[in-house]
């Protein structure tokens, strides 16, 4: 009973941290109909900005706060230099914002060396569960994802920003018309997803080693998630991640942590084959 | 936009085709000189970089003839080398006596041409996978792959397969084995001419114009009562074959095969060869992978760790400025008729 509620634990925090992730990638897919390939590498910027922020002599809280702020700005900086240039190219996106990624990495290992870094835990409690220690860091990474979902969905469902990105998601050409500015619209998207993507580097830093290399591990579950759970609906990544996460938690306490990933890759194809539309189109038929 | 691409197609017949012609001549001339110039190893570095010039091609035709944007194209060329190794290692069972190079070739080339149909059937028909869901699963695949392959101890794991022997003329092996660079060299530029040549007349078939259709617009071209799944499909085995035989050509040549072969890093790095070689012309791809592996080669000591940046940007560059790519571009600009657009380098859309 216990174990199993480690494990349930264990399995909320990946899906929670996928969710982080791919919130903001899904945002920018959906409104903008971009595949953002460098996302990985904006989550690498906010965990970095920790680590200068720290080598500064700030505190972590501090880079909390800067990341997504930072990372927002390089947001706006390649939307306007890169992504504008090929939105009516779909597929030559994924190349650039690739190209991006490469990038980006690379500008990291030239600052600041392909060696990893350490962030220590901010809270270096661990609070008693069912008479087994669990560390409140990662209770409080999943208060912050919770925060996320519910700040994100307020944002489209309650607030005229959203009601006017949700018009351009269903019909761009018909919003344009109606005269909402989807240029404006567009930039503050894209700024907003990489934020999202820097704030959750800098919530996973010191749970993680962070080297150049950490941006893609998360970022390919991410879109499986978004694929699984369904591109066209702010819940897909919810589901896509639960389903993910899940899966991968169970099978690596089962076998192991590389029969897990095949496991995940393998169903999660099988299950985007089968339902294009993903599990969010399915069941609510977004 | 696609009226006259198709005229232009026609339109070629008359003056453009011998310009081109005159292109070609120059680089497969040029190529087939090149070893009266070069040391011995120069010779064998750019008779490697033919196999990733080859691999290139096999990307050009899915991806910039039949838009479709494979991530995970190594996975074809690290099945070819994989086959290649274990044929002529004699690891296969059952054909432990006859470490054939023929026998090795010719696995390299079905196996990844008959895991890419099978893949292909599941991806292509039914409801169908399209563009961007197409690559996140391909990358999926590669990164399933590489995994594999380090896991699987029958293909020797993380260390791969090491002293995998050259091609051997024997027709069940223990003939002349072909060492030197200077044959190995002319072996390589052969078949890469072949398979460049059955490349270009496939491209400019009636066939080689339904794919472009395709990749222009997939729905209207199935509205014409093409059958655009099997035309996707023939062309993604085809290019997985290609990708095959660049493997074991490969590894033939590099004398080991290891996972980052199968891997996503690699197919990702062609990707980039064929993007800036230009996707939409074989010989630019070709071309493109050639002199990224020579610029890498001679400016990765001097630039360090920028050379990636200075890639990843250049990159970045030529997607959103030239959509042929920088050799395409050139090629397009020596030979392309003034009056308009030409249609097997038409700027993809």
């Amino acid at each position: 009973m216990e174990q199993l509620f480690i494990l349930t634990l264990d399995a909320s925090n990946f899906i929670l941290a996928i969710i982080l992730v791919a919130m903001g990638l899904v945002i920018i897919f959906g409104l903008m109909n971009v595949i953002n390939m460098a996302h990985g590498e904006l989550f690498l910027l906010g965990a970095y900005t920790v680590v200068m922020v720290e080598r500064l002599g700030g505190s972590y809280w501090l880079g909390l706060v800067l990341a997504p702020l930072a990372v927002g700005l390089v947001g706006l900086i390649v939307e306007e230099l890169v992504v504008r240039h090929v939105y009516h190219r779909f597929l030559d996106t994924i190349l650039a914002t690739w190209g991006l990624s490469i990038a980006i990495k690379q500008a990291v290992v030239v600052a600041f060396g392909p060696a990893s870094h350490t962030v220590s835990s901010p809270i270096a409690a661990s609070i008693e569960i069912f008479g087994a220690p669990y560390p409140a860091y990662r209770l409080f990474i999943m208060a912050v994802a919770l925060l996320v979902i519910a700040v994100t969905f307020w944002l489209f469902f309650r607030t005229a920003f959203g009601l006017a990105a949700r018009g351009v998601i269903a019909n761009r050409d018909m919003a344009a018309c109606l005269g909402i500015n989807t240029r404006r619209l567009d930039r503050a998207t894209f700024a907003y997803g990489a934020a999202l993507a820097g704030l959750a580097g800098a919530v996973m830093a010191p749970i993680m080693s962070v080297d150049p290399q950490m941006g893609l591990g998360f970022l390919i579950p991410a879109f499986l998630s978004i694929l699984v759970g369904g591109a066209g609906h702010l819940a897909g990544p919810l589901l896509g991640a639960a389903a993910i996460g899940g899966t991968d938690t169970l099978a690596a306490n089962l076998w192991s942590p590389v029969v897990a990933q095949i496991v995940v890759f393998t169903m999660a194809i099988v299950v985007i084959r089968l339902f294009p539309r993903g599990l969010a189109g399915r069941w609510f038929g977004g | 936009m696609v009226a006259g691409s198709s005229l232009g197609a026609f339109a070629m017949t008359s003056r453009a085709p011998s310009r081109l012609l005159l292109v070609n001549l120059a680089v497969w001339g040029a190529l087939a000189l090149a070893p009266l110039g070069l040391g011995a190893w120069q010779v064998g570095q750019l008779a490697q970089y033919f196999t990733y010039g080859l691999f290139a091609m096999s990307l050009a035709l899915i991806w910039g003839h039949c838009g479709l944007l494979c991530f995970g194209q190594a996975v074809f060329f690290g099945i070819g080398g994989y086959a290649m190794s274990l044929v002529t290692l004699g690891m296969v069972p059952g054909l432990e006596a006859a470490p054939s190079s023929y026998l090795g070739v010719l696995c390299a080339v079905l196996l990844p041409a008959g895991f890419a149909n099978l893949l292909g059937r599941f991806l292509f028909y039914g409801k169908g996978l399209q563009g961007a869901y197409f690559a996140i699963v391909t990358l999926a695949i590669a990164v399933v792959a590489e995994r594999l392959a380090i896991n699987w101890a029958y293909i020797g794991g993380l260390n791969g397969l090491m002293n995998v022997p050259p091609m051997n003329l024997g027709l069940l092996g223990g003939g002349t084995e072909i060492w030197d660079s200077v044959p190995v060299y002319y072996l390589t530029l052969a078949l890469v001419f072949a398979v460049y040549l059955l490349l270009e007349a496939l491209t400019r078939s009636r066939y080689g114009i339904v794919l472009r259709a395709i990749r222009d617009n997939q729905d209207r071209t199935g509205y014409f009562g093409y059958d655009t799944a099997g035309y996707k499909l023939t062309a993604f085995t085809l290019g997985a074959g290609v990708a095959g035989l660049a493997g074991a050509l490969f590894v033939t040549q590099f004398n080991f095969a290891s996972p980052p072969l199968i891997g996503f890093t690699l197919s990702t790095e062609v990707l980039i060869w064929v993007a800036l070689g230009g996707r939409t012309l074989p010989l630019a791809a070709f071309l493109g992978a050639i002199l990224v592996r020579s610029v890498e080669n001679v400016l990765s000591e001097t630039l360090g760790t920028y050379w990636l940046l200075a890639l990843g940007l250049l990159f970045v560059l030529s997607v959103v400025l030239f959509p042929r790519g920088l050799i395409g571009e050139i090629i397009h600009r020596l030979t392309a008729p003034r009056r308009g657009v030409v249609g097997r380098n038409a700027k993809p859309p």
